[in-house]
């Protein structure tokens, strides 16, 4: 079978941890954002305590979604897509702003 | 002021976003072909509209883990048995009085449409409709008269009289019976069905 | 030829393709006014289910609600098209007559509709009906007939779009407006036909609405939004470009495979799981990744503006588009989820907040970039007289549809609870979901939420026809200023 529906006890934390993985990647990325931008690393663990959020969110739904198989390799996909996303949008801002970097 | 690097000019960009954008489209419609072959009437998915014919029900399914739709033995709608033109004739006949009749700004089908009224998906199988054998003249009279006949649970939602005839009515339970029969992948889930076949 | 004072309302301030464009405004923020009142009966319908029962039936309402959005944001989106043509090809707008002519077409032919919707409602079972009262398919309800004039209205556009673009000067915004225009209006196409088989109908639907809405659209509003950074905030062109065809890439790319996740119920094969689920996974991505460019921006430029009310929608966009499109949407996307969520209360929370955010917003945006323009250029910076009003429509409008958004939400949830997962979607089992009190209070607040949102809108109408109003001050200009700074 492809896909295992989540079970109703799960259902309504299943949709919890849906929303914080979009909410704590979008944290992750202005913490990162922020701190290199005003030249703050104190910031940096903040973010990655985020991320950290977003893994246990990631994993949580996993579980609850019965993932295995190519589902498995959606969640390591969206655990690296998470991660590596701000790293590279951050190199493209310097790329295209050539002139203006802070 | 110093050019950018390959990887962040725009030409690198314009040709990735021609070249990714071309890729989906492409892939897109390999599977659409696909698509089409499967869920064209009279394939396994998507059965022939002559279903009508038969009983059609909706049982889990041990290997999928869903209900999934179980063809029967023959039981013509309305007692009678019709030619495959027939069917096809009197379902579409159907359709159209779905699509005139605006049914989908209250009800959804397959899950799709306005959320006012229940999903139509599995109407033909629900157990609202109490025994098997009243289910047609049930069905009939509700939608001539949906005002008199209404079902509304405690909420006093009745269904809009939209001046339904006698040949629409039979036309639309046809499609409703026939829509039932689709493969939709276990939706909707757990649904439980109407005593059939005794 | 005297140019009219600055601050006056005067159409002598615009460009031919400008003028065109402040009359499709001007029938769009009609249309929208139309859009929330008729919400407004739908959502009271839910309440009072005895209310115009039998004389505007709910399906009526709730057609003229959905319709009123599709027209009303289409023609915003035309509307600024040829608000930014002449400026951007540099040439007036080749065969505008023609333009003018098919907008009044356009408009006489979407009154028409509307009256038969409202006069005539429904017709009998046959291809007659179709043709000439509507064509029964969710969004696309117009009946045939309109949809041909509509075809020929969107080729008249095209054209003046193409000549012009040809005659002036094709830059990297043009060329994807053409290709993006060219697949907008290829793709309303699919919607033209007739078929039997409800799968292939929805299936070939869904490209219409999926293909708009989440990737033509998009494109669309980037091409808008890349003008209105340039002109608003400054930035170059070659910065703006390259945006501009990242976000094609990003957008195609994770949205015309995203029209999997519509595929998983509605009989078509299984391994439209795979490819839904996939690219669902995926799409939220690009929308946190821009979150790192908004950051990056605002601290290269410091938010100097020209506008200062279309900056706050356009923020309002930023922050609509990642909830409404982001949250709300992966929240209930993946199958095993979906399942239980398909066809509830949530695709109501996430229509309504995703539709508003990704574009009624950038909509409005615009229509103060008109406003400030047809006042010769005016200030919008601090200090303008009356700028109460546009804050207060802006927040009202947007607090008004994030209480909608989460009291559709509380009933959504209590509806894939109840009617589906535990009751199993039977008729009972969804009218136990109706009855209950979690889902009645939902529809309460919800007809606070637009109770607010119709207030906001009054103030919006005020103040868009006042702002500006008895300013003496020109814009602020970014690139000027720009120019200042490096010579000092």
């Amino acid at each position: 079978m492809i896909v295992e529906p989540v079970e109703v006890q799960d259902f309504l934390l299943a949709v919890i941890a849906g929303a914080l993985i979009v909410l704590a990647g979008a944290v992750y990325a202005l913490l990162f954002a922020i701190s290199r931008i005003q030249g703050r690393p104190g910031l940096m663990p903040f973010a990655y305590a985020a991320y950290a959020t977003l893994v246990g969110a990631v994993v949580f739904l996993a579980r609850a979604a019965h993932f295995s198989g190519f589902w498995t390799f959606i969640a390591v996909l969206m655990l690296l897509g998470y991660l590596l996303a701000p790293h590279g949008v951050w190199r493209l801002c310097v790329g295209t702003h050539p002139e203006e970097v802070p | 002021m110093s050019a950018a690097p390959w990887w962040a000019s725009e030409n690198a960009w314009k040709k990735i976003a021609i070249w990714v954008t071309g890729l989906s489209l492409v892939v897109l419609i390999f599977l659409t072909f696909d698509s089409m072959q499967q869920i064209t009437a009279g394939g396994k998915r998507v059965p022939d509209y002559s279903v009508i014919n038969q009983r059609i029900d909706y049982r889990f399914d041990d290997v999928r883990k869903y209900q999934v739709p179980v063809i029967g033995p023959e039981a013509p709608l309305f007692g009678k048995k019709v030619s495959a033109e027939e069917a096809e004739a009197l379902v579409a006949h159907g359709k159209k009085t779905f699509q005139g009749r605006n049914c989908i700004n209250c009800h959804t089908i397959l899950g799709n449409g306005a959320y006012y009224a229940p999903d139509l998906t599995k109407a033909w199988l629900d157990p609202a409709w109490g025994a098997e054998a009243a289910r047609e003249s049930l069905m009939i009279e509700f939608l001539k008269n949906p005002d008199q006949n209404a079902r509304t649970f405690g909420t006093g939602r009745k269904m809009a009289h939209l001046r339904v005839t006698d040949e629409e009515a039979k036309a639309l339970v046809a499609y409703l019976k026939w829509v039932s029969s689709i493969d939709t992948n276990g939706f909707p889930y757990n649904f439980k069905t109407i005593q059939q076949g005794g | 030829m005297a140019a009219a004072a600055i601050g006056v309302l005067d159409t002598s301030h615009l460009n031919g393709g400008q003028k065109l464009a402040v009359k499709y405004y001007t029938v769009a923020i009609v249309l929208f006014v139309a859009q929330v009142l008729f919400g407004i009966l739908a959502g009271l319908q839910f309440l009072y289910p005895d209310f115009l029962y039998g004389v505007l039936d709910f399906n009526v309402n709730r057609m003229v609600h959905i319709n009123a959005m599709v027209v009303w944001m289409l023609m915003g989106f035309i509307g600024s098209v040829y608000w930014l043509l002449e400026d951007e090809a540099g040439t007036p707008v080749v065969g505008l007559k023609l333009g003018e002519i098919i907008f009044y077409v356009l408009t006489g032919a979407v009154a028409v509709v509307v009256l038969v919707y409202l006069f005539v409602q429904v017709g009998p079972g046959n291809d007659m009906t179709r043709w000439f009262i509507n064509e029964g398919r969710e969004y696309i309800e117009a009946p045939r007939w309109a949809d041909i004039g509509i075809v020929v209205a969107v080729l008249t556009f095209f054209f003046n779009v193409v000549a012009t673009v040809m005659k002036g000067r094709a830059t990297g915004i043009t060329g994807v407006l053409i290709a993006d225009l060219l697949a907008l209006f290829g793709l309303y196409l699919a919607g033209m036909f007739y078929t039997t088989n409800v799968s292939i109908d929805q299936y070939w639907w869904w490209w219409v609405i999926h293909l708009w809405v989440e990737a033509t659209w998009e494109v669309l509003v980037g091409v808008i939004m890349a003008w209105a950074l340039m002109t608003v905030l400054g930035t170059r062109r070659v910065v703006v470009q390259t945006w501009l065809y990242i976000e094609v890439a990003l957008m195609f790319g994770s949205g015309i495979l995203g029209l999997g996740h519509h595929y998983f119920w509605i009989g078509t094969p299984d391994y439209w799981f795979w490819i839904g689920g996939f690219f669902s996974a995926l799409e939220p991505i690009p929308l946190v990744a821009m979150v790192v460019h908004a950051v990056y921006d605002s601290g290269a430029h410091k938010m100097r503006n020209s506008n200062h009310p279309t900056l706050g929608w356009v923020i309002a966009h930023a922050f609509g588009n990642f909830f409404g499109a982001g949250v709300w949407g992966f929240m209930h996307t993946l199958p095993q989820v979906n399942l239980y969520t398909h066809g509830t209360q949530w695709t109501t929370s996430h229509g309504h907040l995703a539709f508003f955010g990704a574009y009624a917003t950038i909509n409005i945006a615009m229509f103060y970039v008109a406003a400030q323009k047809l006042r010769g250029n005016v200030w919008m910076g601090a200090g303008i007289a009356g700028a109460w009003r546009w804050k207060w429509a802006l927040f009202l409008l947007n607090a008004g549809m994030l209480t909608m958004t989460v009291a559709l939400l509380a009933s959504g949830y209590e509806q894939s609870f109840i009617e589906r997962a535990i009751e199993g979607a039977t008729w009972s089992g969804y009218f136990a979901g109706q009855s209950h009190p979690w889902f009645v209070q939902g529809m309460q607040w919800r007809m606070w939420g637009g109770w607010v949102m119709l207030l906001g809108l009054a103030l919006l109408l005020w103040d868009l026809f006042t702002i500006g109003a008895g300013e003496t001050r020109k814009a602020y200009s970014p690139s000027e200023d720009e120019a200042a700074r490096t010579a000092a």
